[in-house]
């Protein structure tokens, strides 16, 4: 939480980038070599990522981490 | 080593069933009156009790001291492995669930040990203001086992109607509640966190 009672959310593409590639969640969990639960979990922003598996899922999709993570600051 | 090791592990947990099998035949049976093949099973009980102490001292010791063990005792207790970083959380938060749960059984469980109730009748011609019984509530707290254990006068004890000194259960029995509720502990909380 921020000085001024600001929290950090991280919000991410990956369900448009898989989209995009045509590629499962299945497909995806194997090349980047977690479960599909953990995918699921990444989509619907219930778990947020170690920066090893983002820069892992960043390289799959040869993108930038920017361009499929990025925070948004929400007012409490 | 590692085989060796997954060998014995399986070992133990399928001797369990037999070991509980065992000891209700030893409970029903009177191994001192006991003959010809019932006294062979009775002295068979007995060597499998041992062989099976021994394997649990000696997986308590690698517990402790290997953590690749750990996470293979971790996976066929609680039928889970932990696959990603995400179940690497899970398991964090399942465990941080389950030691503080049974830190909370321990405290319950040290403060019934330390309770004492009693209500009793008064001996004849000793009532008080017409009254024949009391109500005694107190704490103990003993770090050894003694012979002066009793905390009441046995002359005074024979009018209880009702006493409570302590836990009523063995401490195996206490040890083996808590082994009980650290699996079902972690269990439950894996399960429920994996779902959500």
């Amino acid at each position: 939480m921020g000085k001024s009672g600001e929290t950090v959310r991280v919000v991410n593409r990956l369900n448009v980038l898989r989209a995009e590639h045509r590629i499962t969640q299945e497909r995806l969990a194997k090349e980047v070599g977690v479960t599909r639960a953990t995918i699921v979990a990444i989509e619907k922003g219930d778990y947020n990522p170690s920066l090893g598996l983002a820069f892992r899922i960043a390289r799959y999709f040869e993108t930038d981490i920017n361009n499929i993570f990025s925070i948004e600051e929400e007012k409490k | 080593m590692k085989r060796f090791d997954s060998a014995l592990l399986k070992i133990f947990l399928c001797g369990l069933p037999v070991l509980v099998g065992a000891a209700l035949f030893d409970h029903l049976m009177d191994g001192r009156l006991a003959a010809g093949y019932l006294k062979t099973i009775y002295n068979a009980n007995g060597f499998l009790l041992a062989a099976w102490m021994l394997l649990a001292v000696y997986l308590s010791i690698r517990l402790v001291l290997s953590a690749g063990f750990r996470d293979r005792v971790l996976a066929r207790l609680t039928f889970m492995k932990e696959r990603d970083e995400r179940e690497e959380l899970l398991t964090g938060r399942a465990t941080k669930t389950t030691l503080m749960t049974s830190l909370a059984v321990l405290i319950l469980l040290f403060c019934l040990s330390c309770f004492q109730v009693a209500v009793f009748k008064l001996p004849p011609g000793k009532a008080i203001d017409g009254k024949t019984r009391g109500f005694s509530l107190g704490l103990s707290l003993r770090l050894f086992n003694d012979s002066h254990g009793t905390w009441a006068d046995p002359a005074v004890r024979q009018y209880d109607v009702f006493s409570y000194s302590g836990l009523p259960i063995s401490s195996s029995a206490v040890i083996l509640l808590l082994v009980a509720w650290q699996i079902i502990a972690y269990n439950c909380t894996m399960r429920r966190l994996t779902k959500s």
